[in-house]
């Protein structure tokens, strides 16, 4: 045709054009051709199957030429019966193609090899578009594939390869599934699928009570992985950010109290002296992933009461590993949740800085040089009752210079801010005593009840457990663990007669004279310092008490405003209002309380409706 | 009349009132029972504010209003009373006066559960026989509650009149409901399935 074309170019390029009606050579070449071929439709036929014939050999990984394909297809394509004769029937094809491939390799093969494949098999028709299809077939070509292989199978991919892959943590595979699946608009049961994915494992370690100890850890691991599942195969997604955050939220809050307990304890843990090994930096860095989990805690007052107690212990004792640490979580909790959930614990800090001042005062004041006994130090912490946790009173009856030591103390203290009320909290004392044992001399770091206990057998060998009882004063259960921390410990100051685990009431104990130790300066754990189940069952009830005086507070508060307000409405308010998880039953018991208590009435015309009673 | 009657008659009326063996007496001399719901119904009428004790005005009000001067015109006022008090627009007053007319100790507020299933199957029993009987044996085996407020109280009542029954089809616990009733539907909920 191009020769023929060749030949009568001249005409082709003046005649033709001048007369509008009558076609070029290659037109008419290419209609003639068309007409003839419309003739013999058994050609046509033969050609197409023969194409996608050989197409579908390339497809099995045949060689084909695809040069001969380029130009038959072109000509389809000249002929303008390509998308009638031949996209038609190929996309046809490629669709039943793909669907029984797609049946057969789901079955055959596993997820991660099966998004590969689909992966290959996309390239592959793309690529197939520009070596010979025609450019107006990629999009259905690629759609067709698409839904073939993938959309079809979403639910059983996600059935079958999910978990796995978030548990084997396979970054690159899960990037493919997100790609391939942001093709299809299947993010959403992608995103599905992760929040219960997330739910079922979060479940799983938070209701696990045998693992209680490695909860917070196990979460944080578990919320780390995720951040870098997030970060690198699903390329930051918000949607799958916020899905992360509700469904740990949710699986946080699926046990109440107890995880804000044990991240309390976590920290306790963390800010405690005797990790060494960790820099500040690291410090910093895991106190910052804790208040991740901290800020999807419903119950943030629970932790609150928890993280207090055992800020006191560190304070107290003197165990707190960093005060900068200390000071940066407190400023961390304050960001989070606002001044007024930290005073009380920044009210502490104050004191204990308040009360070195003041024991550096009370060492120069004249009482302090005139009256007070020799051999003795002593140094006092001045708490504000309000800011502590409340410590039950414990009497002790003291050795007489402790005893004057307290009264000048108080003397000069009162004499400096009077009006003020002091007591002594001898649960919470410790002190350094020197012990002359026969095989050394021995420095003892114990409690204040250790040393009552010790300090009588200055003046006594033997002693029985009543003798004890009646010259200390201590209180019986409390008395029994301190000779046990001292007879039976893993420091046996003393030796109990019989031996045993636990102290009996005809138990006598004599004063170890073959003491022997390692070190100089040796601390005698207390048990009582360990807490026990009573101080952890009062601490929540404690704080459950002051949730219901908050509830009231905001129901009063409440109806104060408005006067008049319906059931659901103030229901519905409160559920704004409260920070803390309530069930509308526990809101429904407060509510009737002030009913009892005549705050409210319910109307008289209208139950659902209660006013307030000034 | 009544007045001159109440006057001659002042001596032998006189012990009816005043005292719980008065009314005591009255009931025998009626004929009726001193549990009897109607005896209630007269101390509504009377407006009486002890229990077992109608003062010398709620005697005079009750006697006037019932237009008898005898105890034999009272015993047969009785049944006009009970149909008066049945009324809808008086029940709801008389349910929740029997309420109160309970409550015998200065500034009691509640009345012991026990005593309460009595004066469900007085006052509601006749009415709503199987939502009584339901909800007494609940009071019975459930431990949370010793006692019940006139909220309560009427949160039954109001229960009564309003909710399918035994079906609780339209019971919303997420209503003002007191609390008490939707662990009763809980309960029943429980023990139909």
């Amino acid at each position: 045709m191009l020769m023929i074309r060749g030949i009568a170019l001249f005409l082709d390029r003046t005649y033709v054009k001048q007369n509008p009606n009558v076609r070029s050579l290659w037109d008419m070449g290419l209609q003639l051709f068309c007409k003839h071929l419309s003739l013999a439709p058994e050609v046509e036929h033969k050609t197409v199957t023969g194409l996608l014939r050989m197409i579908e050999n390339e497809r099995l990984g045949e060689a084909v030429d695809r040069t001969l394909l380029n130009h038959l297809l072109k000509m389809f394509t000249a002929l303008g019966i390509y998308s009638e004769s031949f996209e038609k029937p190929f996309l046809e094809c490629t669709s039943e193609f793909y669907a029984a491939e797609g049946m057969k390799y789901m079955q055959q093969s596993d997820v991660p090899d099966y998004l590969k494949h689909v992966e290959i098999r996309l390239h592959e028709e793309n690529e197939r578009c520009l070596l010979y299809l025609d450019a107006i077939t990629r999009k259905p070509l690629i759609a067709t594939a698409e839904r073939k292989l993938l959309e079809r199978h979403i639910p059983a991919i996600l059935d079958k390869g999910f978990m796995t892959l978030m548990d084997g943590h396979r970054i690159e595979d899960l990037q493919r599934m997100y790609s391939l699946f942001s093709r299809v608009n299947a993010l959403e049961s992608l995103r599905q699928a992760l929040s219960s994915y997330i739910r079922r494992t979060g479940q799983a370690i938070v209701m696990d009570e045998e693992k209680d100890k490695d909860m917070v850890s196990n979460l944080l691991e578990f919320k780390a992985s995720l951040d870098s599942v997030l970060e690198e195969s699903f390329s930051k997604n918000e949607a799958f950010c916020n899905t992360i955050k509700d469904s740990f939220e949710h699986l946080i809050n699926l046990r109440q109290n107890r995880p804000a307990e044990l991240i309390a304890k976590f920290l306790d843990e963390k800010l405690r002296a005797g990790n060494k090994g960790i820099s500040e930096e690291e410090l910093e860095g895991t106190l910052d992933k804790v208040l991740v989990l901290f800020r999807f805690i419903q119950g943030k007052d629970v932790f609150e009461a928890f993280y207090k107690k055992d800020l006191a212990k560190r304070l107290l004792l003197g165990k707190s590993a960093s005060i900068d640490a200390e000071k940066s979580m407190i400023s961390k909790l304050k960001t989070e949740c606002g001044s007024q959930f930290t005073n009380k614990l920044e009210g502490m800090f104050k004191d204990i800085e308040l009360s070195k001042e003041i024991n550096e005062s009370f060492k120069q004041s004249s009482q302090a040089r005139t009256k007070l006994p020799s051999g003795i130090e002593m140094s006092v912490h001045v708490l504000t009752a309000g800011y502590w946790p409340t410590y039950p009173p414990m009497d002790v009856r003291l050795p007489h210079e402790l005893n004057v030591y307290q009264d000048i103390f108080k003397e000069f203290y009162l004499s400096k801010y009077s009006g003020r009320r002091l007591m002594w909290q001898n649960s919470l004392g410790h002190c350094v005593l020197k012990a002359d044992f026969p095989r050394g001399k021995k420095e003892l770091a114990v409690s204040l009840f250790q040393t009552v206990v010790l300090m009588l057998f200055n003046d006594a060998q033997k002693l029985s457990f009543q003798d004890i009882k009646d010259s200390t004063g201590i209180e019986d259960k409390e008395l029994r663990r301190t000779l046990q921390s001292l007879a039976c410990g893993k420091v046996r100051v003393l030796q109990k007669f019989p031996k045993g685990r636990d102290v009996e009431d005809d138990d006598s104990f004599i004063f170890n004279e073959g003491f022997t130790g390692p070190l100089y300066r040796i601390k005698v754990n207390a048990i009582q310092m360990k807490e026990t189940v009573e101080e952890n069952t009062s601490t929540t009830e404690r704080v459950f008490q002051d949730r219901q005086y908050q509830v009231d507070a905001a129901i009063v508060r409440i109806m104060k405003t408005r006067k008049v307000l319906s059931h659901t409405l103030l229901i519905t308010e409160l559920f704004q209002q409260l920070k803390f998880p309530m069930k509308p039953a526990d809101l429904k018991k407060r509510i009737e309380s002030l009913i009892d208590r005549e705050y409210l009435e319910r109307d008289k015309n209208n139950p659902q409706i209660y006013n307030y009673l000034a | 009349m009544l007045l001159d009657y109440f006057e001659l008659n002042s001596n032998v009326m006189m012990h009816y009132f005043n005292s719980p063996e008065g009314i005591e007496t009255l009931c025998s001399d009626m004929e009726v029972d001193h549990t009897d719901v109607r005896i209630l119904m007269l101390a509504w009428k009377m407006k009486a504010e002890k229990q077992g004790y109608f003062t010398l005005e709620e005697w005079r009000r009750g006697l006037k209003a019932l237009r008898a001067d005898t105890v034999s015109k009272l015993k047969k006022a009785l049944p006009e009373l009970e149909k008066e008090v049945r009324r809808p627009s008086n029940f709801e007053d008389f349910y929740s006066y029997s309420f109160c007319y309970c409550l015998t100790e200065e500034k009691q507020k509640s009345i012991d559960t026990e005593s309460i299933c009595q004066l469900l199957d007085l006052v509601l029993g006749s009415q709503f026989r199987a939502q009584v009987d339901y909800f007494i044996e609940y009071l019975k085996i459930q431990s949370d509650y010793k006692v019940i407020n006139l909220d309560q109280w009427m949160g039954f009542f109001r229960f009564c009149n309003e909710i399918n029954f035994p079906d609780l089809s339209n019971y919303n616990p997420d209503l003002a409901w007191p609390l008490i009733l939707d662990i009763f539907v809980e309960w029943m909920q429980a023990k139909q399935s």
